[in-house]
């Protein structure tokens, strides 16, 4: 027993030192943290966002020939962005119901650049609603918004740091974890969140180390970029270590002799029969209508844990393969690999299910992990009436990230259904709306009581998100009964979420409501200040 | 429905691996099993998690595969997790219905 005690002595040290450790990482940037997990989980659908925020745009019941749509594209592209240096298509697939390209323009500057959507089966460009669609909360999750792109990007970078530091030292603070694999005490008080938390943490554990690693490796290049400075110097390795990252092209000069592009069609059936009919990605043109054009044919994404390039590249006049890229090095390997398993586009829709729901795990354990950082420091507060400073900010700041964003996020949506159509900068206006709604959430928790702020929030949240359906079906052609007629299950998957995600919203006010009265009434009980590992207080 | 397949076998490794600790066998059968059953189920949950991988596996080659069993043993986890609680609170709330109406009837025997 006396040697057991001592041991325990000894083990505290550091245990004590990684949770204090654990609880401040965790605080600091756990704001940040849940905004990037929370628009992270739902961009493992982006593109299913982007469709329904697109309800012009018809949705395919079936994909249609790569081949024929890349043919007909490149021919609109020819109209449309003539004498550009460089095209690039992405092909419909199934989950895009849309062909999006983009090309370089002769102008200078950072958007010299264009690009559009264009309907598969007509090749002509789309005029749907201006938006950034899914990709506004993927583009948020980590390069965050108003801010210079790179900033965003080391600020997330910095988050992610932190949440590795986070991870760790949890482990270690919360060891026990393992031994109590499957114990939760229900309903007491501090207790259960600790235990919620754990949970949370212990099953995705796996997840949430692979996510944040993964990704602080797809934009290591920024962070890091020593050793590849130090590695490439010439352009030429450059080009080659680039060659090793995407599909690329050696950009050689044009012939200044126009010549017409051969079948491009017939490009895109050669890469069918390798790679499957329905796995091409995208198409990419360097210098097209010029003699010296060059087109490479990638492989698409489905079923490959790899982002690595695998493209064909054909000669542009002739259409002669020149090259086949199968492979690359083990060190690039690595890197593909790692980059797939954070965005999981090679998932099936099951797969994809699999990462959301894991992933919003991951947004639950620093949602209840903020949260704790409040119920463990209310019992300990001198005057619970008057908490101070500190405690207020946390507590108003933890409101507004948390539910907050919840509100936020669907008011992007519900901006997307309301705005005008068409309007000036519209797209931006649906960002100016989500950001002004936060403003306002964290202005309602600055003034509200605490307790009243949560709780009223979660209902005004539940409301928008119930609500969005209703929005939908009263401002588009595409209302629920409508989809599942149609068997569109994109739309229809979306506005059932919707309402399962706003049960989840009334659930939590109404426990909330409840919870806190119980509190009330018992007039703070003083729990004893344990530390957050469970061990010691066994 | 592989992915049934494989969710299915890791509900039913994660249970046997929650009833093999001592403490759900104490809340659920009021006692600690014999040790060999505790060592069975452990290993039967083991084996059935690997059977599950194996599966995946084959089905769907080793990248995509160990993604996939990782997404389903969590979920199955979770859930296995969240029926314990549910399973913990009914037992409790019943213990004190019957506690309640045996305080009754011993007053109204008075």
């Amino acid at each position: 027993m006396k040697a057991d005690k001592e041991a325990q002595r000894a083990g505290r040290g550091i245990r004590q030192s990684m949770s204090g450790l654990h609880t401040w990482a965790g605080l600091l940037l756990g704001w940040v943290l849940y905004a990037m997990f929370l628009t992270g989980t739902v961009s493992y659908f982006k593109d299913e966002l982007s469709q329904w925020t697109r309800p012009e745009l018809a949705r395919l019941s079936q994909v249609p020939d790569q081949a024929a749509v890349a043919q007909r594209i490149a021919d609109e592209l020819g109209n449309v962005a003539a004498g550009s240096s460089q095209w690039s298509i992405r092909l419909p697939d199934g989950r895009n119901n849309s062909v999006y390209a983009f090309w370089r323009t002769r102008g200078q500057g950072q958007r010299a650049f264009g690009e559009a959507n264009f309907d598969p089966t007509t090749g002509q460009k789309i005029s749907s609603r201006e938006t950034l669609g899914g990709e506004f909360f993927f583009r948020f999750h980590f390069q965050l918004h108003y801010l210079p792109v790179v900033w965003g990007r080391w600020i997330a970078g910095i988050a992610a740091m932190f949440m590795l530091v986070a991870i760790i030292s949890g482990v270690i603070t919360h060891k026990r974890i393992f031994v109590d694999f499957f114990t939760f005490r229900w309903g007491k008080g501090q207790r259960s969140w600790l235990e919620a938390h754990n949970a949370l943490s212990v099953f995705g554990l796996p997840f949430h180390f692979m996510i944040t690693y993964t990704g602080l490796v797809t934009l290591m290049a920024l962070y890091m970029p020593w050793g590849e400075n130090a590695a490439f110097k010439t352009p030429a390795e450059r080009q080659q270590m680039t060659s090793e990252l995407s599909v690329f092209i050696q950009p050689g000069k044009p012939s200044g002799q126009s010549a017409p592009l051969a079948s491009v069609e017939d490009m895109v059936r050669q890469a069918q029969e390798r790679w499957g009919k329905g796995n091409v990605g995208r198409v990419t043109f360097v210098h097209p209508g010029d003699a010296a054009a060059r087109v490479a044919v990638a492989r698409g994404e489905a079923g490959r844990v790899s982002m690595s390039p695998q493209y064909m590249e054909f000669e542009g006049t002739t259409g002669k393969l020149l090259n086949v890229r199968d492979s690359v090095g083990a060190a690039a390997e690595t890197r593909g690999v790692l980059y797939a398993l954070h965005l999981g586009r090679f998932s099936d829709t099951q797969t994809r299910w699999l990462y959301f729901l894991v992933s919003f795990m991951g947004t639950a354990m620093v949602g209840t992990g903020l949260v704790m950082w409040t119920v463990k420091r209310r019992s300990r507060l001198r005057d619970p009436e008057r908490p101070h400073f500190g405690f207020r900010l946390v507590e108003r700041l933890n409101i507004a990230s948390i539910v907050g964003l919840s509100i936020a996020m669907t008011a992007f949506l519900w901006a997307n259904r309301l705005l005008p159509h068409p309007m000036e900068a519209r797209a931006d206006w649906e960002i100016h709306a989500f950001f002004a709604v936060w403003a306002l959430t964290l202005l309602h928790a600055l003034l509200r009581p605490a307790k009243a702020a949560w709780i009223e929030q979660f209902w005004t949240a539940a409301a928008l998100l119930f609500l969005l359906p209703v929005l939908n079906a009263l401002t588009t052609q595409r209302p629920l009964w409508h989809s599942l007629a149609q068997g569109d299950w994109v739309f229809a998957g979306i506005d059932v979420t919707c309402w399962a995600l706003a049960l989840l919203h009334v659930v939590l006010a109404v426990r909330t409501a409840r919870n806190r009265s119980i509190v009330q009434s018992k007039r703070m009980p003083q729990v004893p200040v344990a530390i957050a590992s469970s061990g010691a207080a066994e | 429905m592989i992915h049934l397949l494989a969710l299915g076998l890791c509900l039913a490794g994660f249970a046997a691996l929650a009833f093999a600790t001592h403490r759900q066998q104490r809340d659920i059968f009021g006692k600690a099993l014999p040790r060999v059953t505790t060592y069975g189920l452990r290993a039967a949950g083991a084996g059935v998690l690997l059977l599950a991988l194996g599966i995946l596996v084959a089905a769907k080659s080793w990248s995509v595969g160990l993604v996939i069993f990782s997404g389903h043993t969590t979920m199955a986890a979770a859930i296995v997790f969240c029926a314990l609680i549910g399973w913990g609170r009914l037992a409790a709330r019943t213990a004190r219905r019957r506690q309640n109406d045996a305080r009754v009837r011993s007053v109204t025997r008075r």
